[in-house]
């Protein structure tokens, strides 16, 4: 055996070990909820076990995890939309108003004959529409709370005083930023240097970006440490 | 044949993108109606939609095992749960699948001790690999690194508690850095974003991009 | 230099402790709520002396990934909105975040003795995200016909006068993708300019600072940290508070990795200079 194997079968002593002294000093209770607790907390050591090194038993719960999701995906889109909007109200329904559910089953039903190749092209109409109406909505609302209202609060009257030094800063950065983005002209010169600006408002942000985001997994590693150290073996204060 | 698989869907997107945008800009009743009909047709097709992918995911897994491709073990344990999800959804905790969604049950069990311990432990792990792609990567080789490594450690110190225990600064620094320079960066960011979402919806009504029409013959 | 390829798995172990030791050791760190999360405090105090006992909307646009992050912040949250003595309407806009808004609601409610129904409603999941908020802009009840028993809007107390986005007095979204920035402000604040906030975790938060200056949105809770000062400030340290003592730890020695691993680089740099000059 090797020394993998070794510790894959001391890792499984070791839990079992220890569930049977949280159960039997009663820390863990011994039903649903209990063995519910015992449950994520194996999942949640088979996963970090792939910080040794990948192995079968990360692969495994990898895998388990794909296919429950998916699943409960399924279970939800069923009972919050097709059983209660289209079952409930289009067929077992009373009144002209459900007929209106008609038109979009039909699509959403063409839309499954992607699956079928003889007769996939009639989810081009479904694709059509979904596709065609988004672009419709995206337009007028993006126009409006994208570029009119970001670009007014840059354009705001400065003022002799810190606020003032700000909105001069964010002028300056966001068409420095947009200077950089715009490739149709070659940066050089004046537009190469305001190009350089903008590069190191970016970096500002990006670094800014990373902080916050090794703030963001921490704190998710925080969470699954106190389920770990609270919820499973109890030694937190 | 030509006109049901590729102009009748350039018709479609086009009649109903230009619908969409004079609706916004038409404030009479039935106008908004169209708009509340749309949009709910737009979401219950939308429900469909998930079947194209999940239908994907379990042509995945099957293929692997049935021509026991490496690695095929995997997908019986996918599929696995899968079904044993799906048997619990069906159940319904005793009243079927026809009754609203129970709130009990072995389905809901399964979602807090499986797939919420899976699923925060898996974005979790890169806490780990984040702190150590720091140290061995993360080098002020250059100005702009430089600034990006100063506004990253301003950023971790200030965000926290301790920051402001060493010193008040911290925080006023990580602040003025978020609302002011990283500001003006990502809405020129956002900007450039829009203009590009906008161009690339007007290329799709008037049919010059069609690459959400792939899938089937011509 | 040998010290720059050291094993990562020396570095886990770091963290790990980093973690750990803070959580199992009690000592406090003061925090200091800074200027958005005061901004969404002070938004839902204001609404709540306009419109005493008006009803808002909290939209649960996050999974199960980050649930260490918004549980806590939701927690937060409707514990605020309670106490002012809201009626609180849920919906999700994702679809793994129903039970988790399910147990943060029931939970708070029990705890502040509210009643489904009648002081909050839970209306579940709709797939189709803008077209939801299209929906819910002209009705809610066209929206989500059924709360998430299957009960008719029409019938709950909490609902059954409530048609446009208008409605609410104020709308929450707790975000863990981009559901503030490219679903709610452009498909329903931008048109509606109902008052809105948004908690988020902090990956997205820097995105975010654009729409708190143009008053697309009126404040905005950042991750952890976020939900920790709202804790501070409602009174009631909870989850999020605990975790600031290993957040603060574990920063601190990122950060000196940051630092040491740059010492070595520059070292390296100038001792193999020397060595071909």
């Amino acid at each position: 055996m090797t020394r993998d194997s070794y510790l894959f079968i001391g890792f499984l002593l070791l839990f079992a070990a220890v569930n049977a002294a949280l159960l039997a000093t009663g820390a863990i209770a011994a039903d649903w909820t209990g063995f519910g607790v015992i449950l994520a907390a194996g999942l949640t050591l088979s996963l970090y076990s792939f910080l040794y090194k990948d192995n079968p038993l990360y692969k495994f719960v990898e895998h388990l995890f794909v296919g429950v999701a998916a699943a409960y995906v399924l279970g939800l889109v069923w009972y919050n939309t097709l059983l209660a909007e289209i079952v409930n109200s289009l067929i077992l329904g009373e009144g002209k108003d459900r007929w209106s559910l008609l038109m979009p089953s039909l699509l959403g039903a063409l839309m499954l004959t992607r699956l079928v190749p003889r007769i996939a092209w009639l989810s081009r109409i479904a694709f059509a529409f979904v596709v065609g109406l988004g672009a419709g909505l995206t337009i007028p609302r993006y126009i409006s709370s994208f570029i009119l209202a970001q670009m007014e609060p840059s354009l705001r009257p400065i003022t002799w005083s810190i606020e003032g030094l700000n909105l001069v800063i964010i002028l300056v950065g966001v068409v420095a930023v947009m200077v950089y983005f715009f490739f149709s002209v070659e940066h050089t010169g004046v537009v190469g240097g305001v190009s350089k600006v903008g590069i190191w408002f970016l970096m500002i942000s990006f670094g800014a970006s990373f902080g916050y985001t090794v703030m963001a997994r921490l704190s998710l590693l925080i969470g699954r440490t106190q389920f770990l150290l609270d919820d499973w073996l109890h030694v937190m204060k | 044949m030509l006109f049901l698989t590729r102009t009748l869907p350039l018709v479609i997107a086009f009649s109903c993108g230009v619908l969409a945008i004079a609706i916004y800009y038409v404030p009479h009743s039935a106008a908004q109606g169209m708009e509340e009909k749309l949009t709910l047709w737009l979401r219950i097709v939308a429900a469909f939609a998930y079947f194209l992918g999940l239908y994907s995911l379990l042509n995945l897994h099957w293929n692997r095992i049935r021509q026991h491709q490496a690695g095929w073990g995997y997908s019986v344990v996918a599929a696995v749960g899968f079904g044993l999800m799906f048997f619990f959804a069906v159940i319904n905790d005793g009243d079927g699948p026809f009754a609203p969604q129970a709130k009990q049950g072995a389905y809901q069990w399964m979602f807090d001790n499986v797939q919420v311990a899976c699923a925060s432990t898996m974005f979790s792990l890169l806490a780990f690999f984040i702190s150590s792609a720091a140290y061995r990567t993360f080098r002020a080789r250059s100005p702009e690194a430089t600034i990006l490594l100063v506004a990253a450690v301003v950023v971790m110190l200030g965000r926290v508690p301790i920051g402001a225990y060493i010193s008040d600064l911290i925080p006023e620094a990580m602040l003025w850095l978020l609302s002011v320079p990283n500001l003006a960066a990502k809405r020129g960011i956002l900007l450039g974003v829009s203009l590009g979402a906008i161009g690339t919806a007007l290329r799709i009504i008037f049919g010059i991009e069609r690459s959400y029409l792939g899938g089937g013959e011509e | 230099m040998k010290a720059l390829d050291i094993d990562r798995r020396i570095i886990f172990i770091f963290v790990f402790l980093g973690v750990a030791i803070p959580l199992m050791v009690d000592f406090t760190l003061p925090i200091k709520p800074t200027p958005p999360v005061i901004a969404a405090y002070d938004a839902f105090e204001k609404v709540a002396a306009e419109k005493p006992g008006s009803t808002i909307l909290l939209s649960f646009s996050y999974g199960a990934s980050t649930a260490p992050e918004m549980q806590p912040m939701a927690r937060a949250v409707l514990r605020h909105c309670f106490r002012l003595g809201f009626k609180v309407v849920a919906i999700c806009l994702w679809p793994d975040g129903v039970g988790l808004a399910e147990s943060v609601l029931a939970e708070v409610a029990e705890e502040m003795g509210k009643k489904e129904d009648v002081d909050y409603a839970f209306l579940g999941y709709k797939p189709g995200t803008i077209a939801v908020i299209l929906n819910m802009g002209q009705d809610l009840h066209t929206a989500f016909p059924v709360d998430s028993k299957g009960v008719s809007l029409a019938q709950l107390p909490v609902t059954k006068n409530i048609h446009p986005l208008t409605d609410f007095s104020f709308v929450f979204d707790f975000a863990a993708g981009d559901s503030i920035e490219f679903w709610w402000i452009p498909y329903g604040q931008e048109k509606y300019r109902f008052p809105f906030a948004g908690g988020c975790t902090a990956v997205m938060a820097p995105d975010l600072f654009p729409f708190l200056q143009s008053g697309q949105m009126l404040g905005m809770l950042g991750g952890l940290a976020g939900a920790a000062e709202y804790e501070t400030l409602i009174g009631h340290p909870g989850q999020a508070t605990e975790g600031m003592r290993p957040q603060s730890v574990t920063h601190l020695i990122i950060i000196a990795f940051i630092i040491l691993g740059n010492g070595m680089y520059f070292l390296s740099r100038r001792s193999s200079g020397q060595a071909t000059g």
